[in-house]
């Protein structure tokens, strides 16, 4: 079968007409759809479900904190600033004296 | 606000009896849709009240936002691969014998320019088709048949755009391979 020859028959075939409903077949359904139990109302959305909606955001954001601080503390250890560490070190040695001192 | 969206809110208000005024306005396009993949009017029928009925019960998912032909056009789709996986069970080999003397003649003149009328042109497709696995034959149909894109194709069947278009190649050359062996079957 060849190209041209499938295109053929899909192009006849797409001709084809489909069955007319029947006149009352919206009417019948409706008679069924009245059968049915009735539906349950749509699940009240919980805390768990809002979080579950948050939390690549507040992942994504938690990450970019956590790489400006580090890049922040590189630059300035390159820069010759006291970094991060230094600054906590120094504290926590003044810390130490005043206690020395009481 | 759509004419199926103030519609949708009367019926979600409790307003049953309009839902038989959506399905008048959509019917049309579902008895289309379900008839690509089953020729029996009756069967067609069936499935169409499926469909409708699988919509009642999903209405509160629906999101108003879409339309609400696409959103039935959808089901209408799962419903008939649903019906396609349940006669594959039952489906004996490739039923040359119900193609019709015109359809033999045409697939096996060796040239295409003479012309099949659509109703054996269907038929055929039909019969070639049922040697497809239901999701090949669903592809199939919606981009040859019905002219959907592959998005949307994509979404009626769960699959990525890259997964229906590979799908898509390889179901065609399947289909010429089972009008091929129609052909062959009727000499």
């Amino acid at each position: 079968m060849n190209e041209e020859k499938l295109k053929k028959l899909f192009a006849a075939a797409r001709r084809d007409a489909p069955p007319a409903p029947p006149a009352d077949f919206a009417a019948d359904l409706l008679r069924a759809v009245r059968r049915e139990p009735p539906a349950a109302p749509p699940s009240p959305v919980t805390v768990f479900d809002q979080l579950n909606g948050w939390f690549p955001r507040l992942a994504l954001a938690a990450a970019a904190i956590i790489i400006l601080c580090l890049a922040a503390d590189f630059a300035l250890s390159s820069a010759g600033l006291p970094d991060l560490g230094d600054g906590a070190a120094q504290m926590s040695s003044q810390l130490d004296m005043n206690d020395d001192g009481l | 606000m759509s004419e199926d969206a103030e519609l949708l809110q009367r019926i979600r208000a409790g307003a049953t009896d309009e839902f038989a005024e959506l399905v008048r306005r959509h019917q049309a396009r579902v008895f289309a849709i379900l008839h690509r993949y089953e020729r029996d009017v009756q069967r067609v029928e069936d499935l169409a009240q499926e469909t409708f009925l699988k919509a009642w019960r999903a209405l509160g998912q629906f999101d108003e936002r879409a339309p609400f032909e696409h959103w039935v056009s959808r089901i209408a789709v799962r419903t008939a691969l649903d019906h396609l996986r349940r006669e594959k069970k039952h489906r004996g080999d490739l039923g040359f014998d119900d193609l019709g003397e015109d359809a033999l003649d045409w697939l096996q003149a060796g040239d295409a320019k003479s012309e099949l009328d659509s109703r054996s042109a269907a038929e055929t497709l039909h019969l070639a088709l049922a040697e497809l696995s239901p999701v090949d034959r669903v592809v199939i149909t919606m981009q040859e048949l019905e002219g959907r894109s592959v998005k949307e194709i994509a979404a009626a069947i769960g699959a990525s755009a890259i997964a229906v278009r590979v799908r898509a190649v390889r179901a065609r050359a399947k289909l010429k391979h089972a009008l091929e062996k129609l052909t062959a079957g009727g000499r």
